[in-house]
């Protein structure tokens, strides 16, 4: 569908910047035009059927170094000549920095395969079978299983187009597929959650009873899961809550927080930030990232940025304002979301790299510690100072094994800390959106229950 | 906005294959926002949108289309694809609208009309940029130590339309406005921050209430106390939470899982417990959409049903759930005007609109200084529940410890966990006094603005996460 959209769009973006051109003003034209499907199925029923097409641009304008921006999801012609006016209006308020400017046209964007014409081609009824059969594979697992919450299947197209009064001119198109199993496993009076979420690049990686599989198994486990009593213990966090962690870490990276004094990190290039075994990398052009593109949302070709190194923090994330700041060049890192705003510094595909021992090496060192497998609140942590008091659940490690669940205790301690505090890392990286992360071993922690 | 007409060509098209029942979402909305940050006027945007979402319910279950193409062709294209997933139900005649058609039909003039005073738009964007600025330069002058201000300012207007197979047709109009300051504190190696916001149903008139220089300095003021903040002590305590604190407690450990459609789903520790105690008797709580202004509120509902104000715990015991249309119709009840969605985008769902504690009649300061040992949590942050088994926790963005009666010292870095029935059983004090705080609470993707709000209270037991830890400290790992 998109393609047929590509030259209407490029030509309106021409004119819209020839317009700009003559009023003497810099302007970058942006259109993001995605479709959805989502199918949930409850008890074989399809509970929910989205099916959605949306589209809007959004105009930066830069007047003598004062940024102006305004979106829209209209497209006709009088739409888009106020859409341009009105940006150009805010452009009067704000105030000017020689910073605000748009990417030159000196890019070479990268051969990435981010289209799976699979994802199209299949039909409706495989992706609604995909989801039931999760449900059923789910329930087959064990009959404690009493209610599954959603069983879906999702997948989104998305074409983005940049054109700037620079010379930019960037047009790609991406998508991806998934599927999601939330459920509930129940006994003697007992109930916890348990959940499966994977987002592919390919319809033909979607593993759909490893979904159902593992909702399944955590909420089984889970069952007669108690508090514990406070204490500081060693821990293990599984992969999932590592990316957890790995949000926060995103923000300290970012080169804004570093210019506003709002990150941990700000003047540690080169100092120990983590333990030696810390590796940490944001590769825009990973094979099979779900956030892979060949270009960030101003138009500037993804790249792989080493951030953290042994333990060493290397740089940060910049998107072309807050690398003109820092007298550099921006890593491919100017993100959006949608139309609706301006880019901004934001990871793509962000990883923390694996180590060498497995999982159960891992756990055999410990004689009494706490495996996490879930964290609650998680958005309550706070980037800037880096603290962190988030509900946890998981399980107790004796003697080196995995013993009875723990539900309903706190987690707190600094990012700082914990960093330094990392023992040992991992060799079962998982990719949970954007962010992956393998288990990583804490020396100690303080764990709020009883 | 749509010629009666069209509406009901969409609805018969959306019907023409089967269901029970055809909505047609037509909202227009304009968003202004203006940030202020390291002193610099960073950002004035404005933006427009328009879009229609159409969904079929059949048998409960739901087909939803949206659009941003508003034409005839876009919509009737729309209705035919909603119409085709919609399939296999039982065929419907042709469904016509009834009654007199917009904002004069029977069920507007039931609601009390939206009155802003001065309309966002019409405010001179100098005037806005100005309350920005004064905000941060009222945060800078708390001191030395606040090293970043941030301050944001925005609001929006939409306009709605909502017609269905029942013959129902509404038009309404939201006005929003919301301020929030976040200031940064740093001390050698220490950065803390503190946070205000203030936001309503409501026009530019806000700041006749709230003074944006006073919100930036009690933000400001409450990142350098938390630079001297001692760490948060770790385990199970009274906690007392003030008025002041806001209402997060009861969003999370009751609000969430009285909507009706995660008690239906099997997914809530309230399911099946209508008419028993679930809370400690004095322990009242209403959600009320129709409070005049408040961030959560509303005159409709996004599925055009009226707003209103609905016990859910009446002096203890469990007396409703929050519905939307499908749930209600489920549960052979009407709907309580809490059918939400974030946008056309979206499909309604019921949400949580203003959800409060109701006052009680103890002395707030008595409640502290009969508390020999436990936390004060003069502010609350964000939060999280597991509905199914109750679990909650939420932030404390400002603490204190309390020792004989007496609030001591700050403490930093907490958050409160507990069990929604157990925590709500453990009030043992209801305050005479009540304080709203806003937010925006996210369910299934989808976020919409709420208020909450309690009395100072007293929970007889919750457990504080902090660092502070007085239990043992392992740290063996076995090396091999």
């Amino acid at each position: 569908m998109y393609q047929d959209y590509y030259s209407s769009d490029a030509e309106m973006a021409g004119k819209l910047l020839d317009i700009a051109r003559r009023k003497k003003v810099e302007a970058e034209v942006f259109v993001m035009r995605s479709r959805e499907l989502s199918i949930e199925v409850i008890d074989g029923q399809v509970d929910t059927f989205i099916e959605a097409e949306a589209s809007g641009l959004g105009i930066r304008v830069i007047n003598d170094g004062r940024l102006g921006f305004a979106y829209s999801s209209d497209f006709s012609q009088p739409a888009l000549q106020k859409l341009l006016d009105d940006a150009v209006t805010m452009a009067k308020y704000t105030t000017q920095s020689e910073h605000n400017r748009l990417p030159q046209n000196a890019q070479t964007y990268p051969e990435l395969a981010v289209f799976d014409n699979n994802i199209s081609h299949v039909s409706v009824e495989e992706k609604i079978e995909l989801a039931r059969h999760m449900e059923r594979t789910a329930r087959a697992y064990d009959s404690r299983v009493t209610v599954i919450e959603r069983a879906g299947y999702e997948d989104g197209e998305v074409s983005q187009l940049i054109m700037n009064t620079r010379g930019i001119n960037a047009f790609a198109r991406g998508n991806y597929c998934g599927g999601y199993l939330f459920l509930v496993a129940e006994q003697d009076g007992d109930a916890q959650n348990g959940f499966s979420v994977s987002l592919k690049k390919s319809y033909a990686d979607l593993e759909p009873e490893a979904i159902a599989t593992e909702a399944a198994s955590k909420a089984v486990r889970s069952l007669k899961a108690r508090v514990i009593p406070s204490a500081r213990i060693p821990c293990l966090l599984d992969p999932y809550v590592m990316t957890r962690f790995l949000g926060m870490i995103a923000q300290m990276v970012d080169a804004e927080a570093v210019q506003k004094g709002k990150s941990l990190f700000a003047g540690a290039i080169g100092q120990q930030v983590a333990s030696a075994s810390f590796n940490l990398v944001d590769d825009g052009l990973y094979a099979d990232g779900i956030a892979s593109f060949p270009f960030d949302g101003e138009g500037v070709a993804s790249q792989t940025t080493s951030l953290i190194e042994k333990g060493q923090l290397k740089g940060y994330l910049y998107d072309t304002y807050t690398a003109s700041s820092d007298g550099t060049d921006s890593t491919g890192n100017g993100q959006r979301g949608s139309f609706r705003g301006l880019p901004s510094v934001g990871t793509t595909n962000f990883m923390l790299l694996p180590g060498e021992k497995s999982r159960q090496n891992l756990c055999s060192d410990i004689d009494y510690g706490f495996y996490i497998t879930e964290v609650m609140g998680m958005h309550t942590a706070n980037p800037i100072s880096g603290d962190f008091s988030v509900g946890a659940a998981g399980f107790i490690i004796r003697q080196g094994q995995e013993a009875e669940p723990v539900r309903g205790v706190t987690i707190a301690g600094n990012i700082t800390e914990l960093l330094k505090d990392i023992d040992a890392i991992g060799n079962d990286v998982r990719f949970f959106g954007g962010k992956a992360a393998p288990t990583v071993r804490i020396r100690s922690l303080s764990i709020g229950g009883e | 906005m749509i010629e009666k007409d069209l509406l009901e060509k969409v609805l018969n098209l959306a019907l023409e294959k089967g269901g029970d029942f055809a909505e047609i979402y037509v909202e227009e909305k304009i968003n202004n926002s203006i940030i202020c940050e390291n002193n610099n006027v960073e950002k004035v945007n404005t933006g427009r949108e328009k879009g229609a979402g159409i969904r079929v319910v059949n048998n409960g279950n739901t087909a939803y289309v949206y659009t941003n193409d508003l034409s005839e062709d876009g919509l009737l294209k729309a209705a035919s694809v909603v119409s085709r997933a919609g399939r296999a139900g039982v065929t419907r005649g042709t469904v016509l609208l009834v009654g007199p058609s917009g904002p004069d039909n029977e069920i507007t003039r039931r609601t009390v009309p939206l009155v802003t005073l001065r309309m966002p738009e019409d405010v001179p964007i100098d005037d806005k940029v100005q309350a920005v600025l004064d905000a941060n330069k009222a945060a800078r002058q708390i001191g030395e130590e606040i090293k970043q201000v941030t301050v944001a300012v925005a609001d929006n207007h939409k306009k709605v339309l909502i017609a269905n197979s029942e013959g129902e047709l509404v038009e309404d109009e939201r006005v929003r406005v919301r301020l929030a300051v976040n200031a940064v504190a740093a001390r050698q190696n220490m950065i803390q921050t503190g946070y205000e916001s203030a936001g309503g149903m409501t026009g530019w008139e806000l700041f006749d209430q709230v003074n944006p220089e006073d919100l930036a300095e009690k933000a400001a003021n409450l990142a350098v106390k938390m630079l001297d903040a001692r760490p948060a002590p770790a385990g199970s305590m009274p906690v007392v939470m003030s008025a002041q604190a806001g209402g997060t407690m009861v969003h999370e450990a009751c609000g969430h899982g009285l909507e009706a459609d995660l008690v239906q789903k099997g997914l809530s520790v309230y399911k099946g417990k209508m008419g028993e105690m679930v809370a400690a008797k004095g322990v009242t709580v209403i959600d009320d959409a129709t409070l005049p202004g408040k961030f959560g509120s509303y005159r409709f509902d996004d599925e055009g049903v009226a707003a209103q104000r609905t016990v859910l715990i009446d002096n203890g015991q469990l007396v409703g759930y929050m519905y939307d249309r499908i749930t209600a119709a489920k549960d052979g009840v009407s709907p309580t005007g809490n059918g939400r969605r974030e946008s056309y985008q979206h499909k309604p769902i019921p949400r949580m609109s203003n959800t409060a504690i109701a006052p009680g009649t103890d002395d707030p300061d008595e409640i502290i200084k009969s508390t020999e040992q436990g936390l004060l949590v003069k502010r609350m942050g964000g939060g999280q529940v597991n509905t199914t088994n109750g679990d909650f926790v939420f932030e404390v963005q400002e603490g204190y410890v309390i020792e004989a009666g007496e609030v001591k010292y700050a403490v930093r870095g907490a958050t409160l966990i507990g069990n929604g029935p157990e925590a709500l059983n453990n009030i043992d004090r209801v305050g005479n006094d009540q304080g709203f705080a806003i937010g925006t609470c996210g369910k299934d993707g989808q976020g919409v603005p709420v208020a909450d709000a309690q009395p100072t209270i007293r929970i007889k037991r919750l457990t504080v996460g902090g660092t502070s830890v007085a239990g043992p400290t392992i740290k063996s790992i076995r090396r091999r």
